[in-house]
This record gives C-alpha cells, sequence and structure tokens, in this order.
C-alpha cells in the first residue's frame, strides 16, 4: 500500500497540508493520513494496484535490468570502499535483470534472414524483419502509453475518492490542458521522444553495441545466395557492404540490405543503422538535457529565492553574475569549455556526455534566473512574506515553503522551452566534432556525416536526424506553452518583455 | 533619473560585467588542461625543443605566479592591449586578425538582421490584423518550425538547394543568375562597390543570412502578431475608433507604432545570436569570419588570441546591451529608468 500512497500523494496541493483551525474543531475535516481514507474504502485504490502490478510484471526483467546494469553503480559506489555482501547483491540483482520481458527484442525477434523456399528464419512468428519490427514499435508505444494512462487513471481515483476537496486550483490547470490542442500536441510528441530513449534497445532494429559500437566483435548470419548457404559474417563486414554514401551504395528508408537486414530509415555512410543510431542518440540527447537542467534549474531557483528575499546588494551581485556568463556568446563559450574540458577526467565520463551536462548547466542558469526572478520578486512583495518574517521563520523555511511554490511553474514552462534548445546545442556541438565522442550515437554527428549527401540518393541521413530535432524542438516549445497557459491563463494577453524572455529562453544557445 | 544618469549608471554597472566576464575567461583558459606553450611549439621531448619550450613559457609569462599573471592578462585587455596570435598565424596582430575576419561576419549580420526584419516584421503584423485566418495560422506554425531548426541544418539543406538549384528548382541556376558566384568560400569586398561585384556578393550572402537569421525571423513574426493583436485590443485604438479615424491611419499611426516597442529587444538581442551563432553557420558555408577564427584558434590552442576575441566580443555585447536599454528609454519612456539593473 505504501506504493499507492506515494504515487497518490503526488497530486495534493500544499495548501491542504496547513492545518485549518476552523474545521479542525469540528473534527469531521481533521488531517486523516491518506493510507487511513484508503483503509476506509480500499476497493479502488486495490484495482489500481492490481493494473499497476500487471503493468509491471510484464516489463519486469527490463526495469530490473536498467536499474541493474544501466545506471553506473560501480561510478556511484565506486569511490568507496567496496562493501560487504555487494557481490552476492549484484548477483541478485543480475538475476532479476535476467528475467524475461515482454518487450524486448528477444521476446519478438526482428533480425533473421530469407532463404529463398524456406522463408524468413529466426525473426518473430516467421514475419518479415520490418513486420516484427513493426510489431514490437507498435507494442512499446502501446504499453507505454498504457502505463501513463493508468498512472493519471490514479490522480482520478485520488479525486473522486480519497481527495477532501471537490476543487482545488490544480483541478483548473488540467481542466485547460484539456483544451489546449498544441499543449497536447507537444505533450504527445515529447513522450513519444522520452518512450524513444526510455525504450531504445528494444525499439532499435540492432543492438547498439552489434551494430554501431563494436561491429567487428560481433557477426551475424545471412542466406548467401551464391554458395546457397547460410553464412556467418562480422557485422563489419555487412556494414561496410550497406553504407549509405550516394550513388555508389545506398540503403535508403524503409529498406532492407544484403543481409536482410531491415533500416526503417535507412543507413549511416558507415554501414549503421540510422534508427539505432537515432534511438540511443535521443538517450544521450535526453540525459545531457535533463542534467544540465537539473543544474541550472536548482541554481536559478536558488539565486532567484535569495536574491528575492534579501533583495539590495545580493541581488545586484547576481545580476552582475548573471550578466557576466551572459556577455560571452554562449555557444562560443560553449565551443571552448568542451575542448578546454575535454581532455580531463571528467570529460571520459559517459563518453563526454556529464561533462556536456556540466557545461550546459554552467551556462544556462542566468536565462533561467532571468525567467524566474520577475515571479519571485513579485512573491517576496506579498503581505504573507512580511507575516512569516515577523513571525520569526527562518528565511530558508519562508522561501522554500511560501515562495517556491510559486516560482516552480514559471521555472517548469521555462525549463521545458530550454530543453529543445539545449538538444540543438549539443547536436551543433557534436556537428563541429567537439560534443559526445565517437562511437557513441548523438544526432548531431548523423547530420555531420550526412553533410556531403544531402542533393544524393542517401539525402536521409542528414534530412532525418534534422526533422527529429525540429519535432521535438517544437514540442518542448508547445509543451513550455501549453504549461504556461494552463498556470497562468492571463499571460498571454500580459506583459509584452514576459514574451520577449520567452522567446529568448526558446531560441536556446544560436546553434 | 535623467536619461544622462541612467546612462551612467548603465555604463557604471557595465563595468564589473566585463571585468568579472573577462576573468572568467582566464580562469577556463588557465584552469584548463591546454598548455599554451606545448600548444605553441609542440610537446617537449628534445633538449632543443625542452629549450624552446621554456622560452615560450617564459615569453608568455607562465613562469610567473599565477595571480601575476591575472593581472597582466587584465591590464592587457583592460587597456586594450589585445597582443598577437600565437599558434594560428603565429604573430600577427590580434587587431589585424580581427580587421581581416571582421568584415565578412559584419556582412553576414547586417543582412541576416535586415532579411529577418523585412520579412518577419511585415508577416507577423499582418497575421495580427488578420487573426485566426489561414494566413495567420501559416505564419504563426511557420514562425515556430522556422525557429525550432538548427542553424547547422538548415545551413547544410539550404548549401545542398543553392549549389544544386537546377535540380530542385525546375533548371533556375542560382549560381549563374544575373552574375556568376559560387555558393560557399569567403567573400571578396575588393568590387563590392560596383553593381556587378554587389549583386555577386549578395547572392552569396543570401543563404548564409536567411539561415542565421532564422530564429530571429521566427521570434520576430510571432512577437510582432501578438504585439499587433494586443495594441488592436487597447483602449486607444477603440477610441479612436469611436472619433471615427479611418482605419489605414489607426493601422499606421496607432496600432504599428506602439507594436514596434516589444520587437525592440528582440531586434538588438538578435547580436547574441549572431555572434555566437556565426560560427556554424561560417564552418558549413567556409566563410572565414569571426566566429570560424574563434573556432579555429580553439582547437589550436592559440589561447591568447582566444582570451582576446572572447575580451572583444563580451565589449561588444555589454554595448548592444546598453544600447537596447536606451533605445527603449527613448522609444517609450513609460518604461522605468530606476530598473535598469535588470
Amino acid at each position: 500500500m505504501t506504493d499507492t500512497n506515494e504515487s497518490n500523494d503526488t497530486p495534493r496541493d500544499p495548501d491542504e497540508e496547513l492545518h485549518d483551525p476552523r474545521t479542525g474543531d469540528e473534527g469531521r475535516f481533521e488531517d486523516q493520513p491518506l493510507r487511513e481514507r484508503i483503509a476506509a474504502n480500499p476497493r479502488p485504490a486495490a484495482i489500481w494496484v492490481a493494473g499497476l502490478t500487471l503493468l509491471v510484471a510484464l516489463q519486469f526483467g527490463a526495469i530490473a535490468n536498467f536499474v541493474v546494469n544501466t545506471i553506473p553503480w560501480s561510478l556511484l559506489f565506486g569511490i568507496l570502499p567496496s562493501i560487504p555482501g555487494a557481490g552476492s547483491v549484484s548477483a541478485a540483482g543480475q538475476w532479476f535483470a535476467d528475467l524475461p520481458a515482454l518487450l524486448t527484442r528477444e521476446t519478438i525477434p526482428n533480425e533473421g534472414y530469407y532463404v529463398p523456399g524456406e522463408g524468413w528464419q529466426g525473426t518473430f512468428l516467421g514475419l518479415s524483419p520490418a513486420i516484427a519490427w513493426a510489431i514490437r514499435v507498435v507494442l512499446v508505444y502501446a504499453y507505454s502509453f498504457a502505463f501513463l494512462a493508468w498512472v493519471w487513471y490514479a490522480y482520478v481515483l485520488f479525486r473522486r475518492h480519497y481527495r477532501y476537496a471537490d476543487w482545488t486550483p490544480r483541478d483548473d490547470i488540467v481542466g485547460r490542458l484539456r483544451t489546449h490542442r498544441w499543449g497536447q500536441f507537444g505533450i504527445v510528441v515529447v513522450l513519444a521522444f522520452l518512450v524513444l530513449a526510455l525504450f531504445a534497445p528494444a525499439l532499435a532494429t540492432a543492438p547498439v553495441e552489434q551494430n554501431i559500437e563494436d561491429p567487428y566483435s560481433h557477426t551475424i548470419e545471412y542466406y548467401d545466395a551464391e554458395l546457397g548457404e547460410v553464412t556467418e559474417t562480422t557485422v563489419g563486414d555487412a556494414n561496410r557492404d550497406s553504407a549509405s554514401r550516394g550513388s555508389s551504395s545506398n540503403v535508403g528508408p524503409m529498406t532492407y540490405d544484403e543481409y536482410d537486414r531491415f533500416h526503417p530509415i535507412g543507413t549511416l555512410p558507415s554501414g549503421g543503422d540510422l534508427f539505432t543510431f537515432m534511438a540511443f542518440g535521443a538517450r544521450i540527447s535526453l540525459l545531457i538535457g535533463l542534467l544540465s537542467l537539473a543544474i541550472s534549474g536548482i541554481a536559478a531557483a536558488t539565486l532567484a529565492l535569495f536574491g528575492a528575499y534579501y533583495k539590495g546588494k545580493l541581488d545586484l551581485s547576481f545580476v552582475v553574475a548573471s550578466d557576466s556568463v551572459q556577455a560571452m556568446p554562449r555557444l562560443l563559450l560553449l565551443v571552448l569549455l568542451s575542448v578546454v574540458l575535454a581532455d580531463t577526467w571528467l570529460g571520459g565520463l559517459y563518453s563526454g556526455a556529464i561533462v556536456l551536462a556540466l557545461i550546459f548547466g554552467a551556462t544556462g542558469w542566468p536565462a533561467l534566473w532571468r525567467a524566474v526572478r520577475g515571479p519571485a520578486l513579485q512573491v517576496s512583495e506579498k503581505e504573507w512574506i512580511d507575516a512569516a518574517r515577523s513571525y520569526g521563520q527562518a528565511p530558508t523555511v519562508t522561501m522554500r515553503r511560501h515562495m517556491l511554490p510559486y516560482i516552480l511553474g514559471y521555472l517548469l514552462i521555462y525549463a521545458s522551452m530550454t530543453l529543445g534548445g539545449i538538444i540543438v546545442g549539443v547536436a551543433g556541438l557534436s556537428f563541429l566534432g567537439l560534443g559526445v565522442d565517437s562511437p557513441t550515437p548523438e544526432w548531431g554527428r548523423a547530420i555531420d556525416a550526412g553533410q556531403d549527401y544531402v542533393t544524393t540518393s542517401s539525402w536521409h541521413i542528414s534530412l532525418i536526424p534534422g526533422i527529429f530535432i525540429v519535432l521535438v524542438v517544437t514540442a518542448f516549445n508547445a509543451l513550455g506553452d501549453g504549461i504556461r497557459d494552463a498556470i497562468d491563463p492571463q499571460s498571454d494577453v500580459g506583459g509584452d518583455s514576459d514574451d520577449a524572455t520567452d522567446e529568448a529562453a526558446a531560441g536556446g544557445t544560436g546553434a | 533619473m535623467s536619461r544622462l544618469g541612467y546612462l551612467l549608471r548603465r555604463l557604471l554597472l557595465a563595468i564589473p560585467v566585463v571585468v568579472f566576464g573577462t576573468s572568467l575567461t582566464f580562469l577556463i583558459i588557465r584552469m584548463g588542461p591546454i598548455d599554451p606553450a606545448a600548444a605553441i611549439v609542440g610537446s617537449p621531448d628534445t633538449p632543443s625543443a625542452q629549450q624552446q619550450y621554456e622560452r615560450t613559457r617564459e615569453q608568455l609569462g607562465l613562469t610567473k605566479p599565477l595571480w601575476e599573471q591575472y593581472v597582466d592578462f587584465m591590464t592587457d585587455l583592460l587597456t586594450f592591449n589585445l597582443g598577437q596570435s600565437w599558434v594560428l598565424s603565429p604573430g600577427t596582430n590580434t587587431y589585424d586578425l580581427i580587421l581581416t575576419y571582421a568584415p565578412r561576419t559584419l556582412w553576414l549580420g547586417f543582412w541576416s538582421i535586415l532579411i529577418a526584419i523585412l520579412f518577419g516584421i511585415p508577416l507577423g503584423f499582418y497575421a495580427g490584423l488578420n487573426p485566426n485566418t489561414r494566413i495567420d495560422y501559416f505564419v504563426s506554425f511557420g514562425g515556430i518550425v522556422w525557429r525550432a531548426m538548427p542553424n547547422f541544418w538548415l545551413a547544410i539543406i539550404l548549401l545542398a538547394l543553392f549549389a544544386q538549384s537546377q535540380q530542385y528548382f525546375f533548371g533556375f541556376d542560382w549560381s549563374n543568375f544575373v552574375v556568376q558566384s559560387p555558393v560557399t568560400g569567403a567573400y571578396e569586398f575588393s568590387d563590392i562597390t560596383t553593381r556587378d561585384g554587389f549583386i555577386r556578393e549578395f547572392k552569396r550572402v543570401l543563404p548564409a543570412a536567411l539561415v542565421l537569421g532564422s530564429a530571429s525571423m521566427g521570434n520576430e513574426m510571432r512577437i510582432g502578431r501578438t504585439a499587433v493583436l494586443e495594441t488592436i485590443n487597447s483602449n486607444y485604438v477603440e477610441t479612436a475608433k469611436a472619433k471615427g479615424l479611418s482605419a489605414k491611419k489607426i493601422v499606421w499611426k496607432h496600432v504599428f507604432r506602439n507594436a514596434l516597442i516589444p520587437l525592440v529587444p528582440v531586434i538588438t538581442s538578435e547580436a547574441f545570436l549572431l555572434i555566437g551563432g556565426a560560427v556554424l553557420v561560417e564552418v558549413v558555408f567556409g566563410i572565414n569570419g569571426l566566429g570560424y577564427l574563434f573556432f579555429q584558434a580553439v582547437i589550436n590552442g592559440d589561447l591568447p588570441l582566444v582570451a582576446s576575441l572572447m575580451y572583444v566580443f563580451i565589449i561588444v555585447l555589454v554595448g548592444v546591451n546598453i544600447l537596447q536599454d536606451l533605445l527603449y528609454t527613448i522609444i517609450d519612456p513609460r518604461v522605468g529608468l530606476e530598473e535598469g539593473g535588470a
């Protein structure tokens, strides 16, 4: 039950936690913990938990695998002396990680070969690789959206059965998003992007280590028509024959190569599968984006709160600091920092993604801070801040309880809009050969690789990744617009300067 | 506060910004693992190379304590003693380098600002005057997508389209249109005053300027549209209508003038995008302008040049910022002179 407790608790309005002395006297509205409310009416919660268990069970192996193998535990705990019993823990984790999951490439394999007269070998139900892959993609997206719908249903149940208040301001925010088509477009595309990143191993047409990172250490089987038998070859050799290099050789979108491998959006000049490249590239873009936003968001919120609470000299010093960072052209600063830091130990972490995230975080806080400084200053003028101060509440508590909730929404809006800019910026750096090291996939490098083939039959290499970026960036902007209109419906007709900050935030790095 | 006082205050506030920004540059360059001396003479393997390495360290002042290096660094830059390039083109004065490279970037920047203004603002205003029509949707959506395109990607695509224009535009040959001009490469200003020379250079700058101005154009469309919508619904426009002013006069005299105000910061902030974003566009189009120079200096470890260029950029951007605030107070006197720091 603790599980539901947590997930149901999130949509609660912070104001509810405050005791209202009037209602408290009557006793009826005395703050009963959510656990007791659920105990009084367990049926909806039980149904929900059953559904969640089912959904998790379908993918349990993959989730465990993600927890055990994708998160760099050795990196996180490597500094500490070895913990006794760590070996057995990791063995148990590995056992969980090896449990079968429904939506993996092993359950629905799409890699196989065609033998004349016998049909497809090694693929799911003997279907063609294209169809097997398409089934997997549809299932993954259906599963993800079902999961999200179920999480949403938790909120609906909470609202219907367990919440005291019939109405909270948050209901209006949700209601406004319901009719905001543009914002919904943003949400759908952003979710599709997140699923692409999260489920990259299952969505990709081939495993990334096999196809892109280390093709010469892996082999595949194919039917050699000349020999008339099934032959084995290294992926590297196969890739060499399925490279997209303009008129001399080309494997375009929605085609098979000579080794019966299906390429939904064609191949790279190296012969690797472009879709696999994009799926894993989405991962690294998202990681850099979220990490850098976390860094700059925390910095921006902290500075905005302290600056707004203490005002005066402190605020002025923040203005000078942020102006100084912003006085350097952002993209040039990024170029400089990524070159300078490339050879340090930081630059080696996760193919340089960590250092990029740090760089984007360190150069991105002024824009975010500027966006939330206004709202923070406005809140700090309210009488309840004065009241809290005269009541003797500690400044940090006042900031956290009475100021932070008001700027969080704005932070979210600008974070969403900035994320698109960061994705473009990372791609731009990779395009210049600075960002993420080869062979780790990154979208900008695909565009760079296809640069010479734009007007040839291999047009897909540059064009399709670019369209992906445009779509994702537009979606993040749309999401930001949607959140803004939902949180603050007046903002659209409000101040002009707000708009200018919006546009500047969305413009990003100028890449 | 008078306008002069305001200007003085802004200038005063700009000093710590410049000093702090330059110090940050020093920090990044000196704290990083790049050894400027090794970048210049190569790694010291042989004794003679070692000697040369030591000599270069001496010349660069790297043997002094760090705080002294910092003081030297700051005094040199703040007195506009920008030094010279060490790796990229050894011995050349930074001023000479900037004078050689800057005109190309300025030419590119000028046209990208102008094209963005000439297309973006009219389109945005038109959309604002005819809200919720098909053209409005087209402009709004186009602006959003146009802005979301990564510059370097757009540059590649446009470069390909212009270079092979016969293939895509029904036989229209861009390279030989009016005057013959290559699509990529550095600009040639020797005969810019002649008609043919001007057209040639304009043709050459057009694709790059479209790319570099793309983000600003999208911004101008969107902000122009909202600004016009806002002014149309304001009370003084209602009043003007009520007293029987012609629609033409209302639009030109009352709506457009006021709608231009929020566009000022957008236009001036283009300077940021232009200086920063020029790197990628210049790399794709093979224009050796300032962005390209900076990029080359960075990857070749020409740190003295990097620092000087960064200092120049900081000065320019801070200057543009001050100019923007001043323009704002002139165009819109309602803007408070006190809230200048923000």
